[in-house]
């Protein structure tokens, strides 16, 4: 029993202590350069898309691994793969195929068992799979009924072609960075220093504020209440998850779903 | 937990087929899952289901708000989600609260139980632990009491310095730590001292994957309290058994020990009448056959020193009899010390001894350079006369008889040994006890048994010691020391 047999040292870790911030100093410096070069009309609109979707899913993402006690060049990786993954995605109609690449090197990684303090390792239970994809289903179904009846926005059935590449980006990015990050990295550090409900409430709503400045986002009134309402629920629900079942995969099969739900709905 | 979902999703379908809107009245049937539930399931599960009921019940109110904006009826629905919360939390909170209590309470017990008998610390630690693991769902449970210098563990190998135990152990407070390790779920740990009397008199400490909650640790720290003063109940319970049993095991022996003693002077008092009436019968006898006959002057003499031989005896053991009736009421001997020169005192009295059957050589050996010693004369004779009479009276006719007497450092250390039966190992201890003879004794020579208990007390009076030692079949030694003094022999 550690409390009886081994010393009680303390422990001085910071909460963003392993953070990469050269790494992440360069994503910014890249994104905002590509910005002004773009308003200088040196760098085509669809480059500035890229920059910032690479800068801000690839510093999410390298964080996490960062903060996994990776090494840096398997950070600086990560980022560089979803920036690929964004260029390549505009390159033609297999392009999003690229997006595949991240979750496949992270599933790499988590079978030699080095992202275990994400939450990524071993065979994952029956049981959460299950609760991730009813909370991900009954979450993305209530949004698509109450969207339709109170947002404004209709469901639809999207093109497969633009089906696929929305999904493609969830997997590789959107969703993968997010959880890695907030759930994986964030919440599980704060839970170790504060109790259980000041790390849902942290990691929640650093989720919520990430999608709140997400560019995407529709700046209308009742779509930034509904995501924040929906986000809050499935950060906090996710927080859960990863709490109860040990793993992260259930917390990605649930926002997964979700997201597919959210890509469903469109204006009417 | 079916039921209650099933519930909702009826309450659900019935408001979407009848005139869905926050107006409908079915709304308010959702209480009844979220109640049940609170009730059934605790906090999580009021909270669960009534913020269940609000998300089903949301596609029908907010509609309604975003057309006709916040009228009265969305106003009666708003409210109606604010009751769910409430019903569904405070229910929750009366089934936790309810449990926790009834919980709290069924450990007490359980700790009692478990401390009932009467058993050893680390058997009472194993049982607690026990006991306590799965009522407070923790992942491992030990436990850990003083127990004089030493510390008894259950659940651990030990308390090694430095650690969280040894912390709480020295400053008698509970102290809680967030993080030892372990996998995405922060594995915590809370160690909160057993308090009896005001001090630590051990430790409980818990370790979870997971959450121990604010209001768990004030429990534990509750029951720590709790568990130090039944384990201090415990103990002194067993302490008092314990004590009645040695009083009871000490009662029984003083009982044997008088039963044994009352054995002895009985013995005694027969033995004693015998040893009394042969010299009186010898006395009575000769001087009769004095005052009847007349004798040739040498036979006169011959039946005078037999005589007075028989009266020195006689006279010796009423002697013994007065010491050990002073000694029985916790009186020393009384004595009149002078500087004796021992040499002639040993002769004087072995000289007795050869005068009389003469059936033993008596062999005397005296350091040249004895010392006085500060001694009662009389006390000495008879201490030389009572070891001098055993030695012959248990060892083989013809056998010498030796008394040796040389200085040591302050004392002078006289000794009498002999080569005959000696004595056996167990009754060695005894010989200095009142009215004692060794079984195999009893019946081979004539004695009291008060003889050595006399010599003990005469020369402990003198601030001396006496030792015996004994060879069984070889012989027996009795060495006694006497102070020295150092000024001359008047």
């Amino acid at each position: 029993m550690w409390a009886l047999e081994h010393p009680s040292a303390a422990r001085t870790g910071r909460l963003f202590a392993d953070t990469p911030a050269a790494l992440l100093a360069v994503l910014a410096v890249g994104a905002v350069a590509s910005l002004a070069l773009a308003r200088l009309a040196v760098l085509p609109p669809p480059t500035v898309a890229i920059a910032v979707l690479t800068a801000g899913h690839g510093a999410l993402l390298a964080t996490a691994l960062a903060w996994a006690r990776q090494p840096s060049g398997t950070a600086a990786l990560a980022a560089g793969l979803i920036g690929l993954a964004a260029v390549a995605s505009g390159l033609g109609a297999f392009g999003p195929l690229a997006y595949l690449a991240p979750p496949l090197w992270i599933c790499v990684l988590a079978r030699r068992g080095r992202l275990a303090a994400l939450g990524l390792r071993g065979p994952v239970g029956l049981k959460g799979v299950a609760a991730g994809l009813l909370i991900g289903t009954f979450l993305g179904g209530h949004l698509l009924v109450s969207a339709s009846g109170t947002l404004g926005l209709h469901v639809r059935v999207p093109a497969m072609r633009a089906a696929l590449a929305a999904l493609a980006y969830d997997v590789g990015a959107n969703v993968l960075a997010a959880e890695c990050f907030f759930r994986g990295a964030l919440f599980t550090r704060a839970q170790r220093r504060w109790s259980f409900a000041a790390a849902v409430t942290l990691a929640t709503a650093a989720y919520v504020l990430r999608y709140l400045v997400d560019p995407l986002l529709p700046m209308r009134v009742e779509l930034v209440v509904g995501a924040v309402f929906y986000l809050a629920l499935l950060g906090a629900i996710n927080c859960w998850l990863l709490w109860w079942s040990e793993s992260l995969v259930p917390g990605l099969l649930s926002a997964l779903i979700f997201f597919t739900a959210y890509r469903a709905l469109g204006p009417a | 937990m079916i039921g209650v979902a099933l519930a909702l999703a009826v309450i659900t379908t019935l408001i979407a087929l009848g005139d869905a809107g926050p107006p409908s009245l079915l709304r308010h049937a959702y209480l009844l899952p979220v109640v049940t539930a609170g009730l059934r399931f605790g906090l999580p599960g009021g909270v669960l289901t009534a913020a269940s009921a609000a998300l089903l019940n949301a596609p029908f109110l907010l509609p309604e708000i975003e057309r006709s904006g916040l009228t009265t009826d969305a106003a009666e629905g708003l409210v109606t989600l604010g009751v769910l919360g409430l019903a569904g939390a405070l229910s929750g909170t009366l089934r936790t609260h309810a449990d926790r209590h009834r919980k709290r309470h069924e450990t007490l017990v359980d700790v009692q139980r478990a401390l009932a008998d009467d058993v050893t610390l680390d058997v009472a630690l194993t049982r607690l632990r026990a006991t306590l693991a799965p009522r407070l769902g923790v992942d491992e449970l030990a436990l850990a009491a003083r127990d004089g210098a030493q510390l008894v563990v259950a659940g651990a190998r030990r308390v090694a310095p430095g650690s969280l135990g040894a912390r709480v152990l020295a400053r008698g407070a509970p102290a809680f730590v967030r993080d030892v390790g372990g996998g995405v779920r922060a594995r915590q740990a809370f160690v909160t001292p057993l308090v009896a009397g005001g001090r630590a008199v051990g430790l409980l400490a818990v370790e979870r994957r997971g959450e121990i909650f604010p209001q768990e640790r004030a429990a534990l720290e509750a029951l720590g309290a709790h568990v130090g003063l039944a384990l201090e109940n415990a103990r002194l319970a067993s302490r008092q058994r314990q004590f009645a049993a040695e009083l009871s095991e000490k009662v029984a022996a003083a009982r044997r020990e008088l039963e044994e003693l009352d054995r002895a002077k009985t013995a005694f008092v027969a033995i004693a009448s015998h040893e009394l009436r042969t010299p009186l019968t010898s006395l009575q006898g000769f001087s009769e056959l004095l005052a009847v006959r007349r004798l040739p002057p040498e036979e006169v003499t011959r039946l005078a020193g037999v005589m007075r031989t028989e009266a020195k005896r006689l006279g010796r053991i009423v002697s013994d009899l007065l010491d050990l009736s002073r000694i029985e009421r916790g009186l020393a001997p009384a004595l009149c010390r002078v500087p004796l020169a021992l040499a002639p005192a040993i002769e004087a009295t072995a000289d007795l001894f050869r005068l009389g059957t003469a059936t033993h050589p008596i062999e005397i050996e005296c350091d040249p350079a004895l010392p006085p010693v500060d001694a009662d004369p009389a006390a000495v004779e008879r201490v030389l006369t009572n070891l001098i009479s055993n030695a012959i009276k248990y060892s083989p006719t013809g056998s010498t008889v030796r008394v040796k007497a040389q200085a040591l450092a302050g004392v002078v250390a006289i000794e009498v040994a002999d080569s005959g039966r000696g004595i056996a190992a167990e009754a060695l201890g005894r010989v200095f006890e009142p009215y004692y003879r060794a079984p195999d004794v009893a019946g081979v020579a004539p004695g009291t048994g008060i003889g050595l208990a006399v010599v003990k007390a005469l020369v402990e009076a003198h601030g001396g010691a006496v030792r015996v030692d004994s060879v069984p079949m070889l012989g027996t030694r009795v060495t006694f020391v006497l102070p020295s003094c150092a000024g001359p022999v008047p």
